[in-house]
């Protein structure tokens, strides 16, 4: 019989890499915040343009979540209605798959 | 101001779209799979990743979509992806949404595309195809972003190429490893679809029916 979980093993292996490359650059790299990519952008602009980041403000006025706890909510209310239509869908398919 | 309006203008054509959009999302049976596809576009683009560059960033998740419905109907679902966390998160923001648009929306997707046409009637693996065109679309979203701020942003020494290397540095290089591990991911995904509901992917004709077919009898 053929050996038939090569990609679960192989979303394992790089899953667990992934992890693992993350606990080596958080333990030994000095400095390393963990921001953004965005915020680190925004800090080349700001020196690229030589105004201070509080400078720029957006054309279009902005609602900001008051606090990093409303955006974490917000952000997990997005991945949640992602997880909901996926997980939907494929319990929908296996249901169908099931009676024919 | 002046920016902002030029940013949009890439955009347009995917708003011109939405009519054209709805008539092919229509061919019966495909609106579950335009919701998973839609789905791992919310749910990756809100995982916000550390990267080896000591810094964060999120996955793209278009690389599905594109396989399965094109770029267009891709750029339409990331327009609602980015309006909800340019109006709720100020992640991005709407003064940036053509931008932002044109880089995960668009140009993205495109080059998925354009991998996806290329390897779709060769020998190359599906699984190997998925891989490559989400990994690929992943990465050129950021190559895009770089290319826009470089181009808004020119460096005083150096101008627009010493300024496309820098923020090549910030936005590529933490995402490599993400697009990576994305690619995997969502190839996995698709061959839970493959055995699922390969009638689905034959009559949108993702791929031959010959490949599928293929790609079923070595997994079960």
């Amino acid at each position: 019989m053929k050996f038939q979980y090569t990609l679960e093993v192989l979303t394992l292996i790089a899953i667990v890499t992934f992890c693992a490359l993350f606990l080596y650059t958080s333990s030994t790299m000095t400095g390393a915040e963990f921001a953004g990519s965005d915020n680190v952008g925004s800090g080349l602009i700001a020196k690229l343009s030589g105004t201070p980041i509080e400078n720029f403000s957006p054309l279009i006025p902005q609602w900001q979540p008051p606090s990093g706890e409303i955006e974490a909510c917000l952000f997990a209310l997005q991945a949640a209605v992602g997880g909901i239509l996926v997980g939907g869908v494929f319990g929908f398919w296996m249901g169908q798959k099931k009676k024919a | 101001m002046v920016r902002c309006v030029v940013d949009c203008c890439p955009a347009l054509p995917c708003a011109g779209n939405i009519p054209v959009e709805k008539s092919s999302c229509s061919r019966p049976g495909s609106t579950p799979l335009l919701g998973v596809t839609g789905g791992f576009i919310f749910i990756l683009s809100s995982l916000k990743l550390p990267s080896v560059t000591g810094s964060c960033s999120h996955p793209t998740g278009t690389g599905l979509s594109t396989i399965s419905f094109g770029p267009w109907i891709t750029a339409v679902v990331c327009a609602i992806v980015l309006l909800f966390q340019s109006l709720f998160l100020a992640h991005g923001g709407l003064s940036v949404l053509g931008a932002n648009i044109v880089s995960m929306g668009i140009v993205g997707p495109l080059v998925g595309y354009a991998i996806y046409r290329l390897l779709r009637d060769t020998s190359v693996n599906i699984y190997i195809t998925v891989f490559l065109v989400t990994a690929l679309a992943d990465m050129f979203t950021y190559v895009t972003t770089s290319l826009e701020l470089a181009l808004a942003y020119p460096a005083e020494t150096g101008g627009f190429a010493s300024s496309f290397i820098m923020f090549m540095g910030i936005f590529a290089v933490t995402q490599i490893p993400l697009a990576i591990v994305e690619g995997i991911v969502l190839a996995l995904v698709f061959k839970y679809i493959v055995a699922l509901k390969p009638d689905i992917l034959i009559r949108l004709k993702v791929f031959s029916e010959d490949k599928i077919n293929a790609a079923r009898s070595e997994n079960s």
